[in-house]
Formats: C-alpha cells, structure tokens, sequence
C-alpha cells in the first residue's frame, strides 16, 4: 500500500526538526487545531475559532483580508524595488527609467507595485463602507473602528508618499498639488507644508522625506496598527454578526430582523 | 461529461487545503510569466537576428569576435547621458557590414567623433536608455523628444559648436539667417554662451523718411516688398490697403526733414545711359548691390538694397545727396563715402533714376491722409512692432516684442498648437511657423517671408540647437564662436576708413566683413608704392572675381594717410618686412626657385607668372607679386601659409628654408612689366 | 469542606508571593454559562486557507494586471512646465474637485478634516448604536428638521454653484422622502427596507455617493483649466 500525500505530510510533521519549529505538534484534534493559533507568534493574535457564519462571502466580502493580501504584495515588491532606487533628484527618475529597461523584470515589478497600492486604497475604503453598513463598529468594537480609521489615513498617506518616488512630472504635480491643499490650513499652512516638504516647494528634500516616510516610518507605524486592529477583533469578540450581540441591542436594531428571529 | 467535470472539481477545490494547494501553483506560474517576458525582450530579439545575419558571411569570424552579448552601453556621466542603442545596433562599428541594406545592423558612416566618446543621442536624440524600438525613437509621455529627422542633424553639432562649423553648412546658413534677416530684432535669442544675437541686416530708420520717398511707394512697399524688390529683406505682412493707407500717411507725417536732402538739385541727372553704366561698372556698386537683368537673374551682392526698381522708390534731390556723401543722412550706413564729383553724381542719379518699373505704382493712388488716418496708423505702426527693427520718431523700440527664441529647441510639443494634419514634431512645427507664420492664426503677427525650403530646413536647424543641452553644457565641451570684437582704427586714419566704410568688406582684428581679404597683417606683407597705387587706382589683382575693390576718388593726401597708418599699424609680430631685401638675389636663387615653382611644387596649378604659358585661376595672378608683396612675407608664406591667414585655400607644402628663400627669389623677381607699373608718389 | 478555612480573603500587597485563583460560589448566584449556540469553525486550518486562498486569488489578478498594463510614467519633474490639468492622485480628486468650488479653507482643510473627525465618532454616539429607523418615531418634527437641512444644504450648494453635489443631494432627499412615506408595513420589500435605515445610513449613503460622484467627475472629467470635458473628448 502505497502512502497517501496526507501520511507523508504527517511524516513530516513528526519529525525532530518540524518539532523543533512548530511546536504545536501534529494531530488534527481541536487541541492540536487551537494550539497551531496559540503557539504561533503571528497567528495568535486571531481567535482559535470563527462563527461559520462568518466564513461566507456575503459577510465580510474578504475585504479585510484582501487589504491584507494587497499590503503583503506591497511589501514584497517594495523591497526588491527599493534595491533599485536612490532618493535623490534627478537620479530617482534615471533609476525608474532603468527599472522599466535594464532591470530584469523591473518593469513588472514597478508595475504590480503601483496596481497593489491603487488597489489597497480601493479596498481600504470598501472595507470602511462594509463594516459600516452592517453596523460592525458598534460596542465593543468602537475603538477597532477608530483604529481602522486610522489605518485607513495611513494607507492614504502611504499611496500619497510613494506617488512622489518615480520623480516625473505625474508625481511632482500630484505632490504639488496635494501640499498646497495643506497650505490651506490658517495661520500654520504654510508651515505644516514646511515640515511636510522639507522646503516651500516640491524638491530634492521633500523626495528624501517621502522616501523615507515610505519605506520605513509608515510600513511600521501601518503594522503596529494592523497588529493591533487583528488583536482587537479577536479581544472584541471575533468577527461581528447581528446574532452575536446582546439581545437588548438586536432587539432596537432592527424591527424587521428581530421580527425574523423571533420566529 | 457534467459529472466528471464536477468531481474534477471536487478533486481540486473539494476542502480548503486542497484548493490553497491548486491556486498556489496557478499563482507560482502567472510569477514565472514575468522573467519569460523578460527574455523574450525586443533587444534580444535583434541580437539573435545579429548573429544570424554574421553567420554566413565571409568576415563571420572577426565580427563574432567583436560581438558582445547583453545590453550594451556608452555612459557619459558628464552630460547624464546613458545610450543603450547598440544593444540592437550592434554593428555600428563594424565598417565591413556596410552591405547591409537595412537597419539596424548597418555600421555607422564615418564622423569626425568616436562613438564611444559621444554615444548616440548627443546628435540623433531620441531616448538612449531605452531598450525598446519605440521607446527609443519615439515621442512618448516618459520622453519628449524623438529621434531628430537626418536633415536636421547639424543642428546636433551647433549644441557644443557654437561658432561656424566648416561641414555643417545648414546651421551655419541657418545662424546667418537668424541674424540676416531680422528674426532677433522681434525674437530674443540668448545664445548658450550668454551673449544676445544681434541682427546683420541694419534696417533703415524712417526717421526722415520723407525725404527720401514718397507715400505712393511706402504704400506700394508695404502691401508687398517682394513686389518692389525679389531680394528684399522686408517681409510681407499682409496687410490691408486701409492698413497701408494710414501706416504710410502715418510715415510720412512723422518724419522730420534733414537740412541736405530736400536742397535742390545740384546737377540736373545726366540721361547718359551708357557713362551711368560703365561708373556704375567701375565703382563696383555691384559688389554690394543687385540689379535684376533682362534674363530676370538677379545679379550682384546683397549688402545693400538691390536697385532694379530703385527709380520708383528715391527723390532725385536725396539720391544725389546721398550719392555725394551718404554719411550725411545715415551716419552707420555700410556704403563708402564715394569721393564723386558733380558730373559723375548727375551721371550716376540719372542711371540709376532710370531703373523704374511703370507697374509698380501705376495702380496707387492716395488722397490725402486725414488726422483720423494718421493716428490710426501710429497705432498700427506700435501694434506691429515696426520699431523693433526700424528707428522711427516718437515711437520706442518695443522691448520683448515677439516669444523669446533662446530654448525653443526644447519647448514641449504639449504647449504648440499643431495645424490639422500636421505631423505633431517640433522640428514640423518650426518649419510650418517660418513658412507660413499666418496660417496658424490670422491675428498673428509674425509677417510672411519669402525663404526657399532649403533656407527655412537651415533656420529650423539652427533653432533646434537652441535647447537645454546647449545651454547646460559644461564650457569644456564646448568649442566657443570667435568673439566679434568692436575694433576701431584711430586717428585721422581710421576717420578716413570709416568714412570709405572699409570693414564693409574688409576685416581687421577681428572686426568687419568677410567680402575682402583680411588687412590685420597687411603692413607687413605689401610694399608701400604698390599699396599707395593700389588706393589711388585699385587694379585687378584677382581677374576672375566680379567683386573687387571699388575706385574711391582718393586725393593723394587721404592716400598717403590710409597708407601710412596701415603701413605703420598692420604689422605681423611674427614677420619683419625689412628682414629680407626686396631684390639682389643670386641668379641661382632665382632659377632655382623657378623649377621649384614648375616642377616640385607645381604652383602653375593655381597661379599665373607667364601669362602666356600658365593657365592657374584659382589663386591670385603673380606676375606683379614682386612689386607688391615683401620678400618677407613671401618667405613666412611659403613656410606656413594658415598661420598668416587661417583658413586660406594656399596648401601647406613643409617647405624646407632652403625651398621657401629660392621661391621667394624667384617670386619677388617677378615685378611685372612696365606696362602695369603703379604710379609712384 | 466547609470546615477547614486555611486561607484568608483579602487584598495582598506582596508582589512578590504567588497569586493563587479562588472561585466563591455562594448560594444565591450559580455559575451560568451562556448558551452559545451559534456554529464555530476552527480558525486552523479552514479559516487561515481560505484567507490565504483570497489573498491568492487577488495576487494572481494583480500579476495579471502588472503583466499587461505598465505603471504610468511621464517625463523627469520639471518645476517651470506645469502640465494642464495638474492632478493629484485618485483618492485626492474628490477633495481636488471641491477645492475648485470652495475656498481652500472650506474644501481643503474644514470638510476633511470634519470627515475624519465624524468617522471617528460615528461608534461613540447613541443614534448610530440604536439604528432605528429615521421616520418611525415623531415622524412630523423629524420631517420638518429633515426639509430645514435639505434646503439649508441645497442654497449652500446653489450659492457655490455645486451642481456636482447638489444633484446627489436630491437624489438622495427623494430616497429619504420615500423612506418616509414608508413603514415596516409597507406593501414592497424595498419600502420596508428603506423605513428601517437609522439617520446614520443615510448620511454615510450621502458621503458616499458624493465621494463617488466628485471622485468619478475629478478623474475623468476634468480637463485643462479644470474645465468640464467628456471622457471621449481626449485631447
């Protein structure tokens, strides 16, 4: 009798060295299940079990998960692209010309770059819209909200800093355009923009502070909030469903709901 | 068939892992697409076919040798210029493929630069660092400039040279152009250098226009001036007879009388046609005037104003005045101040009265100007920016008239409005907007010229080396234009050289124009009683020309004066003219010199001694050489002819000492028979 | 077991001595576990595969998407040619286009700024957490407050000459005065739905239909000197 692709995975994971990684062991008992979460530095920071309800795809849309997914891509093409680059004017527009012709699948990685971001804003937003509209924020998850508020403000700023970094003339006027909106500020505006540029216009000073903004300030700052955001879904009691809530509240939410339930 | 399909499906995506499993693969392969993308690039593409192409041909081994693999390119970091077209080039250096039909395999032709020195799109522009077809040589939105179209490629050398450029013809026409005809009078143009580009072709000022013509022809003029005159430097503005009516009734209101013009006539004009001709002849007027003959050719130089019509267009009282001295009524004219006494002033006003034409103002006929017409053509005379080339009274010369020139090669093609049709290039743009400025709104202003294709290419070329380039470049790559200097003689002498406006045709230090010979050194290479001759009589010295110095009616004493002064003054460090005696050379010497001259060195080619037996044409006659140059000169010439005068077409033959003195035995020998011996003082 | 009592209740104040756990049953409260009776499925491995096949599925869109059509670029920033129209980017162009209407104090820094302000106290107040339907209850003044906005809304944008966000806005009025002329007994699902939607559904449906509607005219309507063009006009 021949194994089974699952029996060789088993094997595997009985080994000394998969032990000595992944210490929740093998086995596919429930405590087995909860402890590969609980044992597991990244993955503890989720819940051991979800409603089913929830896994639907009515229910969340994936949106969270897929900003998720599109912050990973971010990540990992950002790296390699920032091999490529240096912050400085107007060697920032040589080095994206050389990523389009001379890089080796330079071009491709640019370009999935700048799709994954436009698409994160996308999906940051909807999942903003999403969690509103079936009421997700409400108690105990007011302040995850707030926190995804926050990350939602992040993600535009991470989009608006690295709109700069190709240095052509779409990025220089978006930039421009852009600050002079935060001139508008009254009394401070003019020093706001300051600060953010590093300078009273567009130049070598502001590409460096973007750059610098982009590649490392706000990646961390967008992790310890998503850290957080994760850890505050599993603390406020997973994922939101009408039926998870005190009944005093599902009772005011909706009369034709709780007419349904009642049933 | 539905049910296998489904099971198939429940065997990919039945649980969660399963599914993870097949999408993952999917997702491994969309990834791998990229690097095949990568290999499949158009640069490698053309290498294959590179190697192909070699494979067969006889010289396959030495260009294999030579070839080289990957993305190949020159960097000059100096001008941040990276260019990577020898990556599908690949044979451009190869001289042996010049067989080769099509491009891009064909080696590059021969130029005064190293490739490698100077990469590509130095001179072709176009994008260097891309490595595709399209992106290269194309206008895209990451790069502006395409490739530059071959017949304004020397518009690419004017970038580093910024003077005139032997080999580059069409820019240095186009920069004479520039200048020639007036475009910097409207257009600033801040050359890279940072000098302002001045304008060669000295309007006149209507300032007292009115005593030289009559509103008929000023009317006539400006409706069409090619009308008047085919080699007019005016161009036509296309206006309206209302328009003409008043901007002439204007002119002529506002012009002030000069004392000399409106006395009356002096002498009444000789109707002598044939004494008119033959001073005209002998003044060498045409020299620096055309005259259109019956064959409708026009003949003559373009210094001044050509003269076929010039009958209908001057008052007999200010041509004589101007004839006698034309200093009087315009202090910077470029015309000598001929020393004509009154018969030979009547004689040449009444040929030259006589050049009409019946046509030209037969249809003219204004009433006369109301103060209405006047004013409204002050205000068309501002409005069209008359004063930038023309000083009229009363009204100042507009200062940034016409759009600035200095980098109009690099203006974006975004902020041009292209005609229908049209192809969407700056250099198609520039050529459209000189040919037929109007067609791109009538309220423009920029007037019509008349240039012939050939001319508005040379213009276009030397406008598109007005770019960024040119003007960043860094000094030490650039080779610098001779600076204009603003010599002046002094003195009495140098009144008088003013006054016979010399550097008309002359230069001198630098300064002058280049119809003549260059006169810096002059006191060092002639003797004293040929030049003193020369003044009071100027003879033939090169026959085959039709342009030769003019008779000035020089007294003896203005002659002695100018001869002293050059004598004295234009002296070369390097000769020393009382350094070798003028005659009293050994008869060897001379026979010596002489089969030098027929048989080493052949100089009959291009010069005349025997005028029986030597056919040269090229250089100047030397059968007199011996009584007009000195022995010193001789001697320094024959040794290093371009150190003397630069760019003169006398080859440098390397000539021992022993050579350069018995020629110069020979030569200063031949002083000619006494038939043309110069008149002594 | 009720006999011995080795241990004593209290505070303690020694950090440093072992925390013991005790639970006090007494008799008038019992341990009351709460029914849950909702299904739950292990986060390991179904709920992790999923994700990680959502996240897949999306990467493999976006690598398609990079393959085939390339990031814009244009030519090396250049301060002195200021290209017509100069956007920002997409998610700006909403604000953009408003700044075109308004002051730069009112579009650029009090609208956003009362956005973000609003969006983070949206869970904090208690008309958002009750959710009942906007006209259900004293339906005649909630009218009346709800005509005042309407109008206050529309001469402020008339004013502006807003016709952008003006046209959503009484788009979203008639929705508004339809849901108020419905009940949970209304005879069609859609009136049902509408007369259960809370005040706050309709000013985040407002929002967002106006960020749609300004972001969509600022991204592809808006030409040189932000002047109105049709998409297919393309220059």
């Amino acid at each position: 009798m021949a194994k089974t692709v699952d029996q060789y995975f088993d094997d595997l994971r009985a080994t000394r060295v998969w032990r000595s990684v992944f210490r929740s062991g093998t086995g596919s008992s429930t405590l087995k299940r909860a402890l590969a979460i609980q044992q597991n530095v990244f993955l503890h920071l989720f819940s051991t079990k979800v409603r089913s309800r929830m896994l639907s795809f009515s229910a969340t849309w994936y949106l969270g998960t897929l900003t998720l997914g599109t912050f990973f891509i971010l990540v990992a093409t950002g790296i390699p692209l920032m091999l490529y680059y240096h912050p400085s004017a107007p060697q920032a527009y040589a080095d994206t010309k050389d990523l389009q012709f001379v890089v080796s699948s330079g071009m491709f990685l640019r370009n999935l770059h700048r799709w994954s971001a436009h698409c994160m804003v996308f999906l940051v937003f909807a999942h903003m819209f999403k969690v509103f509209y079936r009421g997700a924020y409400r108690h105990p998850r007011e302040f995850n909200w707030v926190i995804g508020v926050i990350l939602l403000l992040m993600t535009l700023l991470l989009s608006y800093t690295g709109y700069l970094l190709p240095w052509d003339q779409l990025a220089y006027w978006a930039i421009t355009v852009g600050s002079n909106i935060a001139s508008a500020v009254p009394i401070m505006g003019n020093k706001i923009r300051f600060l953010m540029l590093g300078g009273n216009a567009v130049n070598a000073n502001a590409l460096l502070r973007f750059y610098v903004l982009h590649c490392m300030i706000l990646p961390l700052a967008a992790m310890f909030f998503v850290a957080i955001h994760f850890w505050r879904i599993r603390k406020d009691g997973g994922l939101y469903s009408h039926a998870s809530e005190p009944a005093t509240v599902r009772a005011k939410a909706s009369p034709a709901v709780t007419a349904k339930e009642a049933q | 068939m539905k049910e296998k399909l489904k099971s198939l499906l429940q065997k990919l995506f039945g649980d969660s892992v399963r599914a993870f499993g097949v999408v993952s693969l999917v997702f491994l392969f969309s990834l791998a697409i990229a690097p095949a993308k990568n290999h499949f690039s158009e640069w490698r593409h053309y290498q294959h076919g590179y190697l192909k192409m070699i494979r067969n041909r006889s010289d396959a081994v030495t260009l294999q040798r030579h070839f080289e693999g990957g993305i190949q390119q020159i960097w000059l970091p100096d001008l941040g210029v990276v260019d990577r077209c020898m990556s599908c080039h690949v044979g451009l250096k190869e001289a042996s493929l010049n067989d080769v039909p099509t491009q891009p395999f064909r080696p590059h032709p021969v130029i005064p630069h190293k490739l490698d020195q100077f990469g590509c799109t130095i001179c072709h522009r176009g994008q260097g660092a891309a490595t595709t077809v399209a992106e290269a040589h194309n206008s895209t939105l990451a790069w502006e400039q395409p490739i530059l179209p071959a017949k304004y490629i020397e518009s690419s050398c004017g970038e580093c040279h910024r003077g005139p450029l032997p080999g580059a013809p069409q820019l240095n026409q186009g920069r004479h152009l520039l200048s020639r005809y007036g475009c910097v009078h409207c257009h600033m143009v801040k050359l890279p250098d940072g000098k302002i580009m001045k304008a060669t072709d000295d309007p006149p000022s209507l300032s007292h226009i009115g005593d030289k013509t009559t509103r008929e022809w000023i009317y006539a003029w400006l409706k069409d001036p090619q009308a008047y005159a085919g080699t007019a430097t005016m161009p036509n503005f296309k206006l309206s007879d209302d328009d003409a009516r008043d901007m002439s009734a204007f002119l002529i209101a506002n012009s002030t009388p000069l004392p000399g013009d409106t006395a009356t006539l002096s002498a009444k004009a000789s109707s002598d046609p044939s004494a008119g001709a033959s001073l005209y002849g002998e003044s060498f007027c045409a020299s620096c005037h055309a005259v259109q003959n019956a064959a409708g050719n026009v003949v003559g130089g373009d210094v001044g104003p050509e003269l076929t019509r010039v009958g209908n267009k001057v008052k007999p009282e200010w041509l004589q005045a101007w004839l006698r001295n034309p200093r009087d009524y315009d202090e910077e004219t470029a015309m000598p101040h001929y020393r004509y006494n009154d018969a030979q002033v009547a004689t040449l006003s009444g040929f030259l009265l006589a050049k009409t034409d019946s046509d030209l103002l037969a249809n003219v006929h204004l009433e006369a100007a109301t103060p209405e017409q006047i004013a409204r053509g002050k205000r068309l005379v501002s409005d069209y920016g008359c004063a930038s080339c023309h000083e009229i009274g009363g009204i100042k010369k507009p200062e940034n008239f016409a759009p600035e020139l200095s980098r109009i090669g690099n203006k974006p093609v975004t902020q041009l409005v292209f005609l229908p049709g049209m192809q969407h290039t700056l250099p198609d743009y520039i050529a459209a907007k000189i040919k037929q400025p109007r067609l791109f709104g009538q309220a423009l202003k920029m007037p019509q010229y008349s240039f012939t294709p050939a001319q508005i290419d040379s213009l276009a070329t030397a406008l598109l080396a007005l770019n960024d380039r040119a003007a960043t470049l860094p000094p030490s790559l650039t080779v610098a234009a001779t600076p204009e200097s603003d010599y002046q003689p002094a003195g009495k002498a140098g009144k008088l050289m003013t006054d016979l406006a010399c550097f008309s045709c002359h230069r001198i230090n630098g300064h002058g124009g280049d119809m003549a010979p260059d006169l810096t050194w002059e006191g060092s290479s002639v003797q004293r009683q040929w030049l003193v001759g020369f003044l009071k009589n100027p003879n033939t010295l090169r026959p085959s020309l039709i342009r030769r110095m003019p008779r000035f009616n020089l007294t003896d004493g203005e002659a002695n004066e100018l001869t002293d002064y050059i004598m004295t003054v234009y002296q070369s460090p390097s000769v020393d003219r009382d350094s070798m005696p003028l005659s009293g050379y050994p008869q060897g010497e001379v026979e010596l010199g002489k089969q030098l001259f027929y048989g080493k060195y052949a100089c009959q080619g291009c010069h005349i001694v025997d005028t029986k037996s030597d056919k040269g044409y090229i250089g100047p006659t030397l059968t007199q050489v011996g009584s007009r140059l000195t022995a010193a000169w001789i001697f320094a010439w024959m040794k290093n002819p371009q150190a003397l005068r630069p760019g003169t077409g006398e080859p440098n033959r390397a000539m021992s000492d022993e050579d350069a003195r018995a020629l110069t035995a020979f030569l200063i020998s031949q002083k000619g028979g006494g038939k043309s011996e110069v008149a002594k003082k | 077991m009720a006999d011995s009592k080795d241990f004593t209740a209290g505070v303690e104040s020694n950090a440093k001595k072992s925390p013991r756990r005790i639970v006090f049953i007494t008799r008038r409260t019992s341990a009351q576990v709460k029914a849950e009776t909702e299904d739950q499925i292990q986060t390991f491995p179904e709920v992790l595969f999923r994700a990680a096949i959502a996240i897949q599925v999306l990467a493999i869109a976006l690598v398609w998407i990079a393959l085939v059509f390339n990031a814009p670029l244009e030519g090396l920033a250049d301060p002195s040619h200021t290209p017509n129209p100069a956007k920002a980017p997409w998610y700006f162009l909403g604000l953009q286009e408003m700044l075109h209407y308004f002051p730069p104090v009112v579009a650029g820094v009090l609208v956003p700024g009362l956005v973000v302000m609003a969006l983070i106290v949206i869970p904090y107040f208690k008309v958002n957490i009750e959710a009942e339907g906007l006209f259900l209850k004293d339906r005649a003044r909630r009218l009346r407050i709800f005509y005042l906005i309407v109008a206050a809304l529309s001469v402020f944008l008339l004013f502006f000459k807003v016709y952008a966000a003006f046209v959503p806005t009484l788009i979203m009025a008639a929705i508004m005065l339809l849901a108020a002329q419905s009940s949970p007994q209304s005879s069609s699902a859609f009136r049902r739905y509408l007369a259960a939607k809370p005040l706050s559904y309709w000013v985040m449906t407002w929002f967002l239909f106006e960020l749609v509607v300004l972001t969509a005219i600022g991204t592809f309507f808006r030409g040189p000197g932000w002047s109105w063009v049709w998409p297919w006009q393309g220059s």
